[in-house]
């Protein structure tokens, strides 16, 4: 048999390796300047508990243990922390804020030949809420991406909180039932307008509904994007959600970063355990976002406490192609592996003595210097 | 399900209602301006990149061209494009692609947007937006079994609890089977279909027809419906949400086939 690594894993070499580090040390610092302190989670879960947070995405690897547990190697490590913050943490020990780089298992379908492991760095916001908890997700992001050397990237964020209290009005209309609204949301999800169109021309819906369930995913923009919903859904009766975006919104553009954000109601991020905040980052050339994040607050309930809750995850290796794009956009060298070489020394080992070379190494480490005992002067 | 078909009846689109309300208070920022004249076309700014567009080859690539000269872009170079398969515009980058690659093309940001029919889509389920229904290249999934073996079908799904279907397009055909509560076996051929229950490898098809044509000629007849596709306008989710003129191109085509 071949000496190959299973479909969609990989060896991590040390140029790429150090390049890695580098990067999640510069995110690390910057999080933990705004009080995030590091978790860990297990590489597997109970699959049924997991579900008690929310829908899971592709859970490619499942296992049986001797337990007879259906295991799952983690999808997603926001439901992990959910879990974590109800069985193991109480309301007391609030608000948490929390940082995490973990790997996550994941698989697209009809891409099979991609990959099936990454690397998220992520945070979660246990027990804060409101404009403020959410500005601070968003700032946070962006700050995160910026540490990690990301000059070109842009975040849009919307609310799904307009898009659910949309539904339920549609559902108490009586036009329409449960079944359309999930059929609906996933068209949200899907970013399929086609399908929102034609579910809009359910028979007997109130027009005013349709026009603005239409409407809703074409509205991109700055601050005048929030004004035009305001003046779709105003008249419905529907504001929490907008009040709380337009809010967020303010401190976002008073904090200097209205340049790289954008309002956008189609933003209703694939998993359906957000209520609130949405948002996801992108880079040019990619095709998919860099990581997204957003508000949760029903999560927890799930797991037995009610606590509002809001993060992000943003996927190591997308920021990484990113720069690799930015790299050859703006023909810039990226610093490799030859600049990690060139800051090592070589003490030359000494076959009479060999005690000295180590003595005089551990003397140069002391003072910071990295070094490497060589067998013969020169040999490298 | 009737919400995987495109609309029979003509709709409003939705590409145009509530977004030319009257413009905002607040300054508008000046993309915005571009966003808010449905029919200009998108122009480019000398720092943007060209915007890079999938083209389908075959059959619905003389009507993808047509569409995009009446959406007032510079086809020229697309008309006869002989053995070329990139070709560069003033603001664009034309790839020609397979119809069953655009889908992949465009969710991995390998082009920003495409013209891509509906079947493809359906089949590769990846991630991107579907923008706008371009009504065009329709055509019907169906299944359908040889005239003079009509039982054959049905009375292996009674002895055998299975029946064997035939198809290009292995997770449409799937799908449509789950929907129904029926259990198959699928063998995924690459093309020349008809030929499987002629043969005796399968005894029911699961393929594309537009007029039947093909279909009559191998003495093959339709059982039932499985889906409608036409050709669609689809972007990746980064480039749609961050590049104004996909959104700005996606009204003009949306005015132009409605």
């Amino acid at each position: 048999m071949l000496p190959i690594t299973p479909r969609g894993f990989k060896d991590v070499l040390p140029g790429e390796a150090r390049w890695r580090e580098a990067i999640v040390s510069a995110t690390r610092t910057t999080l933990s300047l705004w009080g995030y302190a590091p978790i860990e989670t297990p590489t597997l879960e109970v699959l049924e508990v997991l579900e008690q947070g929310g829908e899971l995405s592709s859970t490619p690897f499942r296992l049986f243990d001797t337990d007879n547990e259906l295991l799952v190697l983690r999808p997603d490590v926001t439901l992990q922390v959910a879990r974590m913050t109800a069985s193991r943490l109480s309301r007391e020990d609030m608000p948490l804020r929390l940082r995490y780089v973990e790997r996550v298992y994941r698989e697209e379908e009809g891409l099979k030949a991609l990959s099936r492991q990454f690397t998220q760095i992520g945070i979660e916001a246990i027990g804060l809420s409101g404009a403020e908890a959410d500005a601070e997700v968003v700032l946070l992001a962006a700050e995160v991406l910026g540490a990690a050397g990301l000059t070109n990237f842009t975040l849009a964020l919307g609310t799904v909180g307009v898009l659910r209290e949309l539904l339920a009005l549609c559902e108490a209309s009586g036009a329409v039932d449960r079944d359309w609204s999930r059929a609906m949301l996933r068209a949200f999800h899907a970013g399929n307008l086609v399908a929102i169109n034609q579910l809009s021309s359910a028979p007997g819906l109130p027009s005013r509904y349709a026009e603005v369930l239409r409407a809703l995913p074409l509205i991109n923009g700055k601050s005048e994007a929030l004004d035009r919903v305001d003046r779709l859904v105003a008249p419905l009766g529907i504001r929490d959600g907008l009040e709380q975006l337009r809010a967020t919104w303010a401190i976002i553009q008073a904090c200097g970063l209205a340049e790289r954000v954008t309002v956008d109601f189609s933003v209703v991020s694939a998993y359906d355990y957000y209520t609130g905040l949405v948002f996801e980052a992108y880079a040019p050339g990619l095709g998919k976002a860099l990581g997204n994040g957003g508000r949760y607050d029903r999560m927890l309930e799930g797991f037995g406490i009610s606590a509002p809750a809001a993060g992000f995850a943003l996927g190591l290796e997308t920021i990484m192609q990113a720069l690799l794009n930015e790299d050859a956009l703006l023909n810039r060298d990226a610093p490799g592996p030859a600049a990690a070489q060139n800051e090592l020394r070589l003490v030359p080992l000494d076959d009479d003595n060999p005690a000295a070379a180590f003595i005089e190494a551990a003397r140069l480490r002391a003072q910071g210097q990295a070094v490497m005992l060589g067998t013969r002067e020169g040999e490298r | 399900m009737s919400d995987t078909r495109p609309p029979q009846a003509p709709d409003a689109s939705p590409l145009e209602v509530p977004l030319r309300a009257t413009p905002a208070t607040s300054p508008v920022a000046p993309d915005e301006t571009q966003l808010e004249l449905p029919l200009e076309t998108p122009r480019e700014t000398p720092s943007q990149p060209p915007l890079k567009i999938a083209l389908p080859k075959g059959s619905l690539y003389a009507d993808s061209v047509k569409l995009l000269a009446r959406a007032g872009l510079d086809t020229a170079g697309l008309e006869k494009p002989g053995r070329q398969l990139m070709i560069a515009t003033e603001g664009y980058q034309f790839f020609i692609v397979r119809p069953t690659d655009v889908p992949v093309f465009t969710s991995l940001g390998g082009v920003d947007c495409a013209l891509c029919g509906y079947d493809s889509l359906a089949e590769q389920g990846l991630e991107l937006v579907e923008l706008v229904d371009l009504r065009f290249g329709a055509c019907r999934f169906v299944v359908a079994e040889p005239e003079d073996a009509r039982q054959r079908a049905e009375h292996s799904y009674q002895r055998r609890g299975v029946m064997r279907v035939a198809t290009k397009y292995p997770a449409i055909t799937q799908d449509y089977y789950d929907r129904i509560g029926v259990q198959v076996e699928i063998v995924k051929l690459h093309g020349n279909v008809e030929l499987a229950p002629l043969s005796g490898l399968a005894e029911r098809i699961v393929d594309i027809t537009a007029t039947g044509a093909t279909l009559r000629e191998n003495r093959l007849v339709v059982v039932d419906e499985v889906l409608a596709s036409t050709a669609r306008f689809v972007g990746n989710t980064a480039s749609v949400r961050t590049d104004p003129r996909i959104r700005a191109l996606a009204r003009s085509l949306a005015t132009l086939v409605r």
